[in-house]
């Protein structure tokens, strides 16, 4: 299984962003936001897609995988 | 959503006063009980900050996985309470604690799975996942052994007319203490995921 990072904390950070803060815009609860930051969640694309917008970034910015023993990379 | 969480507090509320004016004060205080300890983060933002929560697609899958974990729980125990080794369990008593017992015994599977996958599974650690699905593993396999013991042992004892001894030590000695082991150990892995801070 490949492991995902998440930068949603520095994205975060540099936006000047609480975890409640971006979990009332993303329409979240706070724990999904800690959860995600700490790679334990696996968003669906539409949520993943809605912390992005709220961040002002890509989904691929901001999710990392480590794809050695899951899809290659192109 | 809010609706729908809105009205499963007030019914549980009147379904409460309900029982309480019926005097069934532990099944009141087990629904209060059940309540708190899944929905204490909508009752503290209720208090603190005036609105619910929001139902995420987190909170959903959460959701889901317990109700399917409380489901096959009650078809296999509906299963094996039909064998008649499962009968000998409920022969002596009346139908109606057979079921209460049934659907407690359900809720609590559907309460430790949600606690489990909201609270605990994401502040483990990759190891303690893998002892605690081993555990668990274990439980599963010591009750299938049990029955299998036991049907060998009198199947075995019918047709030789002497007792078996092997299958009877499997299924009084060795397959309960391999339940009871997975059931402490599961029990001191999923306290201690409770207990942690998220690392």
């Amino acid at each position: 299984m490949s492991s995902m990072k998440t930068k949603i904390k520095e994205h975060r950070a540099r936006r000047r962003l609480t975890q409640e803060k971006l979990a009332d815009i993303v329409g979240v609860r706070r724990e999904t936001i800690i959860y995600l930051e700490q790679g334990k969640y696996n968003p669906s694309l539409r949520l993943a897609h809605g912390v992005a917008r709220a961040l002002g970034t890509t989904i691929d910015r901001l999710f990392v995988f480590d794809d050695r023993d899951g899809v290659p990379p192109d | 959503m809010k609706k729908v969480s809105w009205g499963i507090f007030i019914a549980a509320l009147v379904i409460t006063l309900l029982l309480i004016s019926l005097e069934q004060y532990y099944v009141a205080v087990s629904l209060v009980v059940g309540t708190v300890i899944m929905r204490h983060r909508e009752l503290w933002s209720l208090v603190v900050r005036r609105r619910l929560p929001p139902v995420d697609e987190r909170v959903r899958g959460n959701t889901n996985k317990a109700v399917r974990n409380g489901f096959v729980f009650l078809a296999g125990l509906t299963a094996f309470l039909m064998l008649p080794l499962g009968r000998i369990f409920t022969t002596d008593l009346d139908t109606q604690f057979v079921l209460a017992g049934m659907f407690l015994a359900t809720g609590l599977v559907y309460l430790l799975s949600y606690v489990y996958y909201d609270r605990a599974a994401p502040k483990m650690s990759r190891w303690r996942l893998e002892r605690l699905r081993w555990f668990l593993t274990l439980g599963g396999v010591s009750i299938g052994v049990f029955i299998i013991a036991v049907f060998l042992h009198n199947v075995i004892s019918g047709l030789s007319g002497f007792e078996e001894p092997v299958f009877f030590i499997v299924a009084v000695i060795l397959a309960p203490l391999a339940l009871a082991v997975s059931i402490i150990g599961s029990l001191v892995l999923f306290i201690m995921g409770l207990a942690a801070r998220p690392s």
